[in-house]
């Protein structure tokens, strides 16, 4: 049950690659398809979804509330899919919040960047020289964005276990390499692993519905029980915490809940 | 048959991955040889271009262009070992010189901080807090030196072929991953790449040349035909063309060679 993301700077390549993986390895491929899935669950527009995910964070565009909440939609949705069997993941952001789980191989994938000019310049009919400079500036929105919403440089190489450019490497080289890397048994899942996957898609899971009614919300779950932060006030904090309690706990695989409110919350 | 180019931060284990894969491959490895070469070549003390290339340059440095000599006379020296190819080169910025080569496999080594730390603290018997300072230190330091001769980010990954992470994969995984690709058929040295190599050493070996006489110049290279780019007003254009007759006809290689001022070099100008 070995899981693989694939980010790329460009959707298609990373698709394809994924897909291609998938289909060497015998894994599922996950993509942007299940957003559609998971935006009917909660009664919202699919591309609110998408949104959350890609827009670039600004005053006039989606607020950070209301971008966390159909976040945590999306990583309760996304990380319960990963529980079952070996899949390949991509266009989700998953590498940005599938931290520390030692059976997921996290991949890079930089396009043949002379290809990518080229079809930015004749899309958008400029020359190769902007085109350069618009790919350089939606890279550095990319690194805010991720920054901004996921607190993780999506650019810096250190989040990958692999970074793989395209320029030199060839797309079948590529997926040699990682149908090969991940047969390794240290990609295999093993009962820590798997109970951090667990505990992180409860804590998405308690999240979605609590800032549903709720803002300001911090999660945390280990192994069945739930610790909720949250800000209230004196006057209404038994309330917001039976509250809390109560939505909470009709959850599947919650067993405990605390809920401790705060003056301010501190960040994750 | 490749130049294989392997970028690290220290203690990333990347000098134990570029032995491994050159022992595998039956490649030459090098990394202090181009300091070594250049000391005796320039007859500059090594220790003055070790130190050159570790520490990024100061303001005093940029202005008064010593350290720049220095640098000039590694990166000439460096440029002559790879055009032997069947090169394993760790150290620094070797890639970004050879970017728009086509036979070099270029690799980043990135292992975990903590990791890091570890080895310092343990091999210089320092508490964890002193080696963490060290090595972010000597992280901004490599920093600030490709960034002020490159004019980029030595972490940015779009700049290498591959980037390998020696956290969950290990040192076999990176020897595994570089000798295969060092196999590919795209990798290997055609009648043009390897040209542009010897244009690029001969590019720094005409700079090196000007650097020693006090000019700063910008060079290319075009199958022999070297451009020299100066900022020199008329006063120092005479002294630059007596440089360039003591070059031509002399050194090996150079068909023919231009003096060219007051106009803008192009980005692959060494």
């Amino acid at each position: 049950m070995s899981i693989i993301t694939i980010s790329s700077d460009s959707y298609e390549v990373g698709r394809e690659i994924a897909e291609k993986t998938a289909k060497i390895l015998n894994y599922k491929c996950l993509g942007r398809e299940i957003l559609s899935r998971a935006a009917e669950k909660h009664g919202i527009p699919e591309a609110n979804l998408s949104k959350a995910l890609d827009e670039v964070p600004s005053l006039l565009g989606m607020s950070a509330k209301l971008r966390e909440r159909h976040l945590a939609y999306i990583k309760a949705y996304v990380l319960n899919l990963l529980l079952d069997d070996n899949t390949v993941c991509y266009g989700l952001a998953a590498h940005l919040y599938l931290t520390d789980i030692s059976h997921v191989l996290k991949v890079g994938i930089i396009s043949n960047p002379k290809k990518i000019i080229s079809r930015i310049a004749s899309e958008k009919n400029i020359s190769e020289e902007k085109a350069e400079n618009f790919i350089k500036k939606r890279k550095e929105q990319c690194r805010r964005t991720s920054l901004q919403v996921f607190h993780v440089d999506e650019t810096d190489a250190s989040q990958y276990d692999l970074v793989i450019n395209l320029g030199q490497i060839d797309r079948k080289r590529a997926m040699d390499i990682i149908t090969e890397t991940v047969n390794d048994r240290k990609f295999k899942p093993i009962t820590y692993s798997l109970n951090c996957i667990e505990d992180i898609e409860l804590e998405n899971r308690v999240k979605a519905v609590l800032l549903e009614h709720f803002s300001n919300i911090k999660v945390l779950a280990k192994r069945g029980t739930v610790v909720v932060e949250t800000k209230a006030f004196k006057f209404k904090k038994e309330k917001k915490c039976n509250s809390i309690k109560e939505m909470a706990g009709k959850l599947s695989g919650v067993v405990n809940i605390e809920v401790h409110t705060n003056s301010y919350i501190v960040g994750n | 048959m490749a130049i294989i180019t392997i970028s690290r931060g220290s203690y990333s284990m990347g000098k134990e991955v570029a032995e491994k894969v050159a022992g595998r491959l039956g490649y030459e490895c090098i990394s202090r040889e181009v300091i070594l070469d250049a000391s005796e070549h320039f007859k500059i003390p090594a220790i003055k271009l070790s130190r050159a290339i570790h520490d990024a340059p100061s303001i005093l440095n940029r202005i008064s262009g010593g350290k720049q000599k220095y640098i000039a006379y590694i990166l000439s020296a460096f440029a002559s070992r790879v055009e032997k190819d069947n090169i394993v080169y760790h150290g620094l910025a070797g890639h970004l010189l050879l970017t728009d080569v086509a036979h070099v496999l270029k690799v980043r080594i990135i292992a975990d901080l903590d990791y890091r730390i570890g080895i310092v603290a343990k091999r210089d018997n320092i508490t964890r807090n002193e080696a963490r300072g060290l090595l972010l230190k000597d992280d901004q330091e490599r920093r600030k030196w490709t960034k002020s001769l490159y004019k980029t980010d030595p972490a940015d990954s779009s700049l290498y072929d591959l980037v390998i992470n020696i956290n969950k994969l290990t040192k076999d995984h990176a020897v595994d991953f570089i000798c295969q690709a060092a196999g590919y058929k795209e990798l290997n040295t055609t009648e043009s790449s390897l040209q542009k190599v010897k244009d690029l050493a001969l590019a720094c070996r005409i700079k090196a040349t000007f650097l020693e006489h006090g000019f700063d110049v910008s060079v290319t290279s075009d199958y022999g035909n070297v451009l020299v780019y100066a900022k020199a007003g008329d006063r120092l254009m005479h002294k630059l063309q007596k440089i360039i007759k003591g070059l031509d006809g002399k050194t090996k290689g150079i068909n023919n060679i231009e003096i060219h001022s007051g106009v803008p070099f192009p980005h692959n100008a060494v």
